[in-house]
């Protein structure tokens, strides 16, 4: 008895001591061209006590064989195989099976800075924080140059002092930082606590659990370093292919409100999530290429204004007229306007 | 039951704690509990409250490591077993009917709270006292009748003070009214006083002054330079508070607005002027974001107080500069950059005017082959 007692109790101490700090969660498909500066810069990370957690959506390339060769080498770093379903099922997937105090998501095709996890964990830990949100820049591959990416996080909008939640805010709560999650830390035990998951669809799958994630927790701490890349005009990128799945930030949006509305935080958002669901709509629409353009404007002409709230609200409502007028233009055609203002220049 | 519990809050306090105790062991009214709590008091405090609590058996003492404030005053809300409670800072003291007299009324009219007038004193080096007469309300029919603050929110603009009044422990208990846990003192009482005031459904004011509070405490919180954001961390657990039923935040909105605009606003004067900018950024910011939101509005504000909102919302800099900035360089050294504003105008607008003329076009195309010319011959000697 008194030998169980001791085997329980010291295999809890160790699982203790064994917990990772940090479990970084990697879906990783048809990656081979950036993995293995990915994986070096996370194997290399100066924060040692740390799990890895690969999850292979089903790769058709030499991901697997690399994924494979660093398995090997770093016994941190575990495989987990699924059937293509997507990086937001891939990180279902990967949280599911972490056990470190935080999550990082990380993707295939970026890169980081050596010391981000000690950094970003130490700005956790003493602020006791359920989010870390850090600085991040792009990384054009074609011309080798670094981009600085001032949008992804507003410091002007900031509280100044602590405790710091997205009411503190003094800008949209969902436009102070992007709804991607591979530049912030979350604390494993608030994430499940309020079950927050990645959307399973192919893309915007983790829109809903950023914004969640932001809207829930108590204390968000923010660092100022840059210490991520993101790295653009990658062949693998989903973003480059957005016309197969041009509705998922649809999908993403109205489970946002969704949420918000279960959680009975929609009546004190709504205006911000209008506002953003707007933006995110016109982005969308301004960055989707091919044919599925004139769907989507169709699609949001017809139902998904509507749908979102945006339409009925007055021009007062929204922060950036500028939006709203090409929102004006969508719903009412652009000729009678243009002539309009062609006449009032004549008239001017 | 004791009829009240007083709570006094102790963090050293020593050269005003027997004044202090003295006011309350020797209430007319008896039947009363006193608990106090030393938050880890460093001076002489301790022992001065042994002493009173070996010579007066009503008296509970609890000391312990420091906590803070609002945790201090919780624990004393928690221990207290009164129908009543009141609050006794422990450099303040009270007048001796106090007690009596507040009980009286909140039992005739069953009261949530009731809350009297109150004196602020100083005392001189000389021993003579200065008393100020603070009055709750400036409207004398606003006193003695029993009045719904949770349905008025016109109330909250009383003279906000937790320890001038008393409160139903039950009532306390049933909305589970506390104060935030921050460290310190940090402005505790504001929460506690919005919360009884949302909450509460019969309130009474009464206009006779029974509380004496210090104003010549070099030490109380008031005065202290650095905890520059307290304040707003404190509306931040307010707002929390308010927004946990959205139909009390819908009422209490625009009042709390005006609440935090006044604490804000005495704030950036309270503070070390090296923190005062950058106070006012933030400021200007918050209130931007209340006015987008709807939250601030127009209409509990006076004229002045409107078109300070509206100056600090516009151009933070220029009010930073011609209304913070310490006084005497204030006016000399914005005339100075208004002056230098408008010389470098006129340069601009020189600079453009002789761009646009003919004259210098020529210049620029007679000029551009030679240029170009010598450019050249420039780059080959290298």
């Amino acid at each position: 008895m008194m030998d169980r007692f001791k085997c329980m109790y010291a295999s809890r101490e160790e699982k203790m001591m064994d917990r990772p700090k940090v479990s970084v969660i990697v879906p990783v498909y048809n990656a081979q061209s950036h993995l293995r500066q990915c994986l070096d810069s996370i194997t290399g990370q100066t924060l040692s006590e740390i799990e890895i957690l690969c999850v292979d959506d089903g790769s058709t390339d030499s991901s697997a064989q690399i994924l494979e060769e660093y398995k090997g080498r770093d016994p941190r770093l575990h495989v987990i195989r699924q059937e293509n379903a997507g990086a937001g099922a891939a990180r279902n997937r990967g949280l599911a099976e972490a056990s470190g105090e935080y999550l990082s998501f990380l993707d295939a095709d970026d890169f980081f800075e050596p010391d981000m996890l000690e950094c970003a964990y130490e700005r956790a830990v003493s602020g006791n924080a359920q989010i870390v949100v850090f600085r991040s820049d792009q990384y054009h591959t074609e011309e080798g140059v670094f981009r600085d990416m001032p949008w992804t996080l507003r410091s002007h909008a900031l509280a100044p002092y602590r405790p710091m939640d997205c009411r503190t805010f003094t800008d949209n709560v969902f436009k102070v930082f992007v709804g991607w999650a591979w530049d912030k830390l979350f604390e494993r035990e608030f994430v499940l606590k309020h079950g927050l998951r990645f959307q399973e669809q192919r893309t915007s799958n983790d829109l809903l659990f950023v914004f969640l994630a932001i809207v829930l927790a108590e204390r968000i701490e923010t660092e100022e370093r840059v210490l991520a890349h993101q790295r653009r005009g990658a062949a693998s990128s989903l973003s480059n292919t957005r016309e197969k799945s041009w509705q998922c930030f649809y999908e993403a949006l109205k489970a946002l409100r969704e949420n918000l509305i279960r959680l009975g935080r929609y009546q004190e958002l709504e205006q911000d999530y209008i506002n953003y669901a707007l933006h995110f709509s016109l982005w969308n629409l301004d960055t989707l290429q091919g044919e599925k353009k004139k769907e989507l404007r169709r699609m949001l002409k017809k139902h998904w204004f509507r749908e979102l709230g945006i339409a009925g609200k007055k021009e007062d409502y929204f922060y950036n007229k500028k939006e709203y007028r090409q929102y004006r233009e969508i719903v009412r055609g652009r000729l009678p306007w243009l002539y309009l203002s062609v006449a009032g220049g004549i008239v001017d | 039951m004791a009829k009240v519990s007083v709570i006094i809050p102790v963090y050293n306090a020593e050269k005003y704690l027997a004044e202090c105790l003295d006011s309350i062991t020797r209430q007319t009214l008896k039947d009363i509990e006193i608990i106090c709590i030393s938050d880890g008091s460093t001076d002489q405090s301790s022992d001065i409250l042994q002493k009173y609590q070996e010579r007066d058996s009503r008296i509970l003492l609890i000391q312990r490591e420091n906590r803070g404030y609002g945790y201090t005053m919780n624990e004393g809300i928690a221990r207290a077993s009164g129908e009543y409670i009141g609050i006794v800072e422990a450099d303040d003291y009270a007048a001796l009917n106090m007690y009596e007299e507040l009980y009286q009324k909140a039992k005739e009219y069953d009261l949530d709270f009731v809350k009297a007038d109150f004196y602020r004193f100083k005392r001189e080096q000389s021993g003579s006292m200065e008393l100020a007469y603070n009055h709750l309300s400036p409207d004398p029919s606003d006193y003695n009748q029993v009045f719904n603050p949770g349905e008025n929110p016109e109330t909250l603009r009383y003279i906000m003070n937790t320890w001038s009044g008393i409160y139903k422990r039950s009532f306390l208990e049933k909305y589970h009214i506390q104060h935030n846990e921050t460290p310190g003192a940090s402005f505790q009482d504001n929460g506690f006083w919005f919360q009884t005031f949302i909450y509460g459904k019969r309130g009474m004011i009464v206009d006779r002054p029974y509380y004496r509070n210090r104003r010549d405490n070099p030490d109380s919180s008031v005065k202290s330079k650095e905890k520059v954001y307290c304040i707003n961390a404190e509306y931040d657990y307010i707002r929390g508070i308010l927004l946990k039923d959205p139909a009390l935040w819908e009422r209490f909105r625009h009042m709390y607005w005006f609440k935090k605009y006044h604490n804000y606003m005495g704030t950036l004067w309270r503070i070390d002027e090296k923190y005062r900018e950058e106070y006012l950024m933030r400021f200007s910011e918050e209130l931007k974001r209340g006015i987008a939101l709807g939250d601030l509005v127009r209409e509990p504000f006076s004229c002045n107080a409107w078109n300070n909102i509206r100056s600090i919302t516009e151009d933070p800099g220029k009010y930073y500069l011609t209304r913070v900035y310490p006084a005497g360089m204030n006016q000399k050294v914005f005339e100075q950059m208004q002056a230098l504003e408008t010389e470098n105008r006129k340069l601009k607008e020189e600079i453009a005017s002789i761009r646009r003329s003919k004259t210098f076009r020529l210049g620029k195309i007679l000029l551009f082959l030679p240029g170009k010319l010598k450019r050249m011959l420039r780059g080959r000697k290298r």
